[in-house]
């Protein structure tokens, strides 16, 4: 599993889900979790941050920036191609994960999901970068 | 009232809620008879928030609402997010939106590979005391009630002009 101090950014426009994103990276053994509420927001962070954000966890349909533009923007960017990272769909049609393979996600979880489901997700991410 | 229904499209409607419910909030939650609104022998369902989305396609549009009674709205929260609340707020608003969008987004991916043509829509979430809907509309709305350990909630499916028929090819721009 990730260090316990990898600086998660999780990011949603939904509170509630946010909320349990980092509840259960919290159970992890995570601890140092920051949040953004869209994909602008969470760009910002991650060019402003000083500790480099070691963890990507995104929902893909948001206002202003979607998840998808969040990734493309990452993975085009020399400073921060590499960060790991997992999206989070309420869709899951199969040219939607095809498109974000392509863009290079690392993972993708589709919603609903239980704190099993992530666990999972973040340890096949950990050990594909291992 | 004799009106025509397409089960198929209800259906994963019913089984994105169920599971939905299990998977996020840890509840079974178990479909009871379906009815249209408006019948004299309706039962009255009142709901203290609710979530409401636009269904566009390119034969039909139309709402799908999930309402829930306040004590099983918190019910649900609590075991989704492990605390303990003991009322509605703006924070707890968006749960109620987040879960139609997981159950939309659960029909909508059965729907599409039948053929029909739903996009993805951004939901509203309203709050109140002892609230009633009603839909305006020539078309019967159906109400897809659900009974749980929490009590009791409801679906309301409404389309416009018709209930859906079945799948249609979206118009090529």
């Amino acid at each position: 599993m990730f260090d316990p101090k990898t600086r998660v950014l999780v990011v949603d426009d939904m509170t509630t889900m946010r909320k349990l994103v980092m509840k259960i990276c919290t159970d992890l053994g995570l601890t140092d979790i920051t949040e953004a509420a869209d994909g602008e927001k969470a760009w910002a962070l991650i060019n402003t941050e000083i500790k480099p954000i070691g963890l990507v966890i995104s929902d893909w349909n948001m206002p202003h920036l979607t998840g998808l533009d969040l990734l493309k923007r990452v993975r085009a960017d020399a400073r921060h191609k590499a960060m790991p990272f997992l999206l989070v769909t309420a869709e899951a049609e199969a040219a939607q994960v095809s498109e974000a393979v392509k863009a290079g996600v690392d993972n993708y979880i589709v919603k609903p999901f239980n704190a099993q489901t992530l666990t999972e997700k973040l340890e096949a991410i950990h050990k594909k970068r291992s | 009232m004799s009106v025509s229904v397409n089960v198929n499209f209800f259906k994963p409607f019913i089984d994105g809620t169920a599971n939905t419910l299990k998977v996020q909030c840890s509840t079974e939650a178990k479909p009871m008879k379906p009815y249209f609104k408006g019948q004299s022998n309706e039962p009255e369902r009142t709901f203290s928030i609710a979530a409401i989305l636009g269904i566009t396609s390119p034969s039909f549009t139309g709402t799908i609402s999930v309402c829930y009674p306040k004590p099983v709205f918190l019910g649900l929260m609590n075991r989704m997010l492990g605390e303990k609340y003991t009322d509605l707020s703006r924070d707890l608003e968006d749960g109620a939106a987040e879960l139609l969008n997981i159950i939309f987004g659960h029909a909508k991916r059965v729907l599409n590979a039948q053929g029909f043509t739903l996009h993805m829509a951004i939901p509203t979430v309203i709050r109140g005391e002892n609230m009633t809907s009603r839909h305006v509309s020539e078309t019967p709305t159906i109400v897809l009630p659900f009974s749980s350990d929490l009590g009791e909630f409801f679906l309301e499916i409404c389309t416009y002009p018709q209930q859906p028929q079945g799948p249609v090819a979206e118009e090529k721009k």
